[in-house]
């Protein structure tokens, strides 16, 4: 843009249509309403266009970010998703559940001053649009490799390697061990905040791609991969990590202790708060306690409030070291989440009947910053304190489940009980296996572990190519 | 146990050093998963660190520093005890690393409490400060991999 044609910059990201936490709280539909196609215009004008987008290299899958948002700026949203759908299959997950405010949007040119690109809500807008309309454009596809590649676990990573490889012509089977497709985007990101038409809608979209998709398929239990590999010419591990851990505290086999994995699972995927329409209810608990402050804990909380239990979070450190979104923690604490800061739990005590009555925990404050400047949580001595409550969800992280690494001999396993996998390729210690997301990393988030299928998927390829 | 002597304590504390890097090498050999193993072996490796500083102020190459306040982070101190068997993951690991270095701990503070001579207390109280080092080390090793969402 030349001195003469400078234009006024527009700096007011356009807010995206909620539910009110007065309403929210007491359903599960979702929170976020996402933008009109006008709202969605007038965000995308402000783009500048920046000659050399730092939001690109911020992008674990390389979107074509200025791309998408001219095109949407011209009102043209079939020419905008075709660019998104480009470098991403699953957008309209991604533009819920991806952390954009620590990726793309943090180094648009307009953030210093507040006013970054809501760079998510348009990649949301694009991909409802499109859902909304007849058909899906689907892809020329290119002819067939006749090489077959199996993908176990159907989470974020084995979807994406699934989608690329597809797109490079070779046969694609993905191994689910659940009854449903989508991994962690089905058993555990709540309805309200990813409704699951959406991750149905974008797995049929695959489907429809050519890509086999197999359920209730336990790899390393129904078939290991070694057997797999008789047929297969190459095997993409992303089984993600579902090993839940706990704090070890006295208590936690007490009636009423959850995992977040067995919480979420029972709430998502089993739909238990459409009992009786689903036939697995929940358990309705009136004091619910969630232990931990990553988005995990953030989804358990607001769940149980939704379930009509008072709901109080519970985390070792202070709001300003919380791991989870901000917009998430902003979201609890609209609809009426309580936070106990610097708070450990110290054991569970259980009733007569074995189920879990009450917490203890005591009271921290912050020592002084360690090497990394995070300042580590401290004790106060006599500071113990008691909530009455009937129910705990333990929400502190989860590892890799053993199971692969048990029965594929050969393939390297990291202290934590993670594959260990080269971060650029994917590549493991074994021949034709290649391992991503949060199997490698532990958990993490969706668009890393799509970030690391794509950077798999190339590697697979130029394999699969020199064969 | 005669502890009567400079001497006579760091010969304990060497000793209490080899029987804790043989106990991590049997649990290692013990462990299923090989990964786990590899983690026992470096405590074990450790354990050998500390007992080759402790033949080096025995023999006079080395002193004992009594140096600044070692933090409490207490991560292990409500922890339920782990049942050693072969299926042991890193996580517990840890808790059984934690666990044994407050032991250590808690045995020479009381020994130090247990004698009148300066001396020995002193010397009773830097291994004891030692101990509470190693452990505030695998307190801030679990706490990085374990406890980053709480």
């Amino acid at each position: 843009m030349s001195e003469g044609e400078k234009k006024q910059l527009d700096l007011k990201r356009r807010e995206m249509p909620k539910q009110p936490p007065e309403v929210r709280r007491y359903n599960f539909s979702e929170v976020a309403l996402g933008y009109t196609p006008e709202l969605a215009i007038e965000e995308a004008k402000r783009c500048i266009q920046c000659k050399k987008p730092s939001c690109i290299a911020n992008c674990p899958v390389e979107i074509n970010i200025p791309g998408f948002l001219k095109k949407v700026a011209e009102g043209d949203f079939v020419g905008g998703i075709r660019v998104l759908k480009d470098k991403n299959c699953l957008p309209a997950v991604c533009g819920r559940v991806c952390p954009q405010e620590e990726q793309c949007e943090k180094t648009c040119v307009f953030h210093k001053k507040g006013g970054q690109i809501a760079i998510g809500r348009i990649e949301r807008f694009l991909a409802d649009w499109e859902a909304q309309q007849s058909e899906s454009e689907m892809p020329d596809m290119p002819p067939r490799s006749g090489r077959k590649v199996a993908i176990v676990g159907g989470g974020p990573a084995g979807l994406t390697v699934a989608g690329d490889l597809i797109k490079f012509g070779h046969e694609v089977t993905v191994f689910e061990a659940l009854h449903k497709m989508g991994g962690v985007l089905v058993y555990g990101i709540p309805e309200f905040r990813l409704p699951k038409a959406i991750v149905n809608r974008e797995v049929e979209y695959l489907r429809k791609l050519g890509v086999e998709l197999v359920t209730d398929f336990v790899v390393g239990k129904t078939r290991t991969i070694d057997s797999i590999l008789e047929e297969y010419d190459a095997v993409f591990v992303g089984s993600g990590a579902g090993l839940p851990w706990f704090m070890e505290i006295p208590g936690e086999n007490l009636n009423g202790v959850y995992s977040a994995n067995e919480y979420l699972t029972r709430l998502n995927l089993m739909k238990g708060f459409l009992f009786p329409k689903y036939h697995t209810p929940v358990k309705s608990h009136r004091k619910v306690a969630v232990v931990g402050g990553g988005n995990v804990a953030m989804d358990c909380a607001r769940s149980a409030l939704r379930l009509g239990a008072e709901s109080r979070i519970i985390y070792r450190r202070s709001r300003e070291e919380l791991p989870a979104r901000l917009e998430e923690v902003e979201n609890a604490e609209e609809e009426g989440v309580i936070f106990d800061f610097l708070t450990l739990p110290l054991r569970y005590i259980g009733d007569e009947n074995g189920w879990v009555k009450a917490i203890e925990c005591q009271k921290m404050e912050l020592g002084e910053p360690d090497a990394s400047g995070r300042r580590k949580p401290i004790p106060i001595e006599g500071s113990e304190v008691i909530y009455p409550l009937d129910a705990v969800v333990c929400a502190i992280g989860n590892s890799p489940n053993p199971l692969i690494g048990a029965t594929t001999p050969g393939l390297k396993i990291g202290k934590k009980g993670n594959i260990e996998a080269d971060e650029k390729t994917g590549a493991t210690s074994r021949e034709k296996i290649w391992a991503g997301g949060d199997v490698v990393t532990g958990a993490a988030t969706v668009i890393l572990a799509m970030g690391a299928g794509r950077f798999a998927a190339r590697s697979i390829h130029e394999y699969l190519s020199s064969l | 146990m005669n502890l009567n002597s400079v001497s006579q304590i760091l010969d304990f504390a060497i000793e209490k050093e080899e029987e804790a890097a043989q106990f991590y090498r049997n649990l290692a050999a013990k462990m299923g998963q090989q990964h786990v193993g590899e983690v026992f072996e470096s405590f074990a490796r450790e354990e050998m660190e500390h007992k080759a500083k402790l033949l080096a102020v025995r023999q006079g190459n080395m002193t004992l520093i009594d140096s600044q306040r070692v933090t409490d982070l207490k991560i292990g101190d409500h922890l339920v005890e782990v049942v050693l068997s072969p299926d042991l993951d890193y996580k517990q690991a840890l808790i059984v690393a934690m666990k044994a270095e407050k032991a250590a701990f808690q045995l020479y503070q009381g020994l130090a409490s247990s004698t009148d001579d300066a001396n020995l207390k002193g010397i009773l109280l830097t291994l004891a400060k030692e101990e509470a080092r190693h452990k505030l080390r695998f307190e801030i090793e679990y706490e990085e991999n374990f406890l980053r969402e709480n």
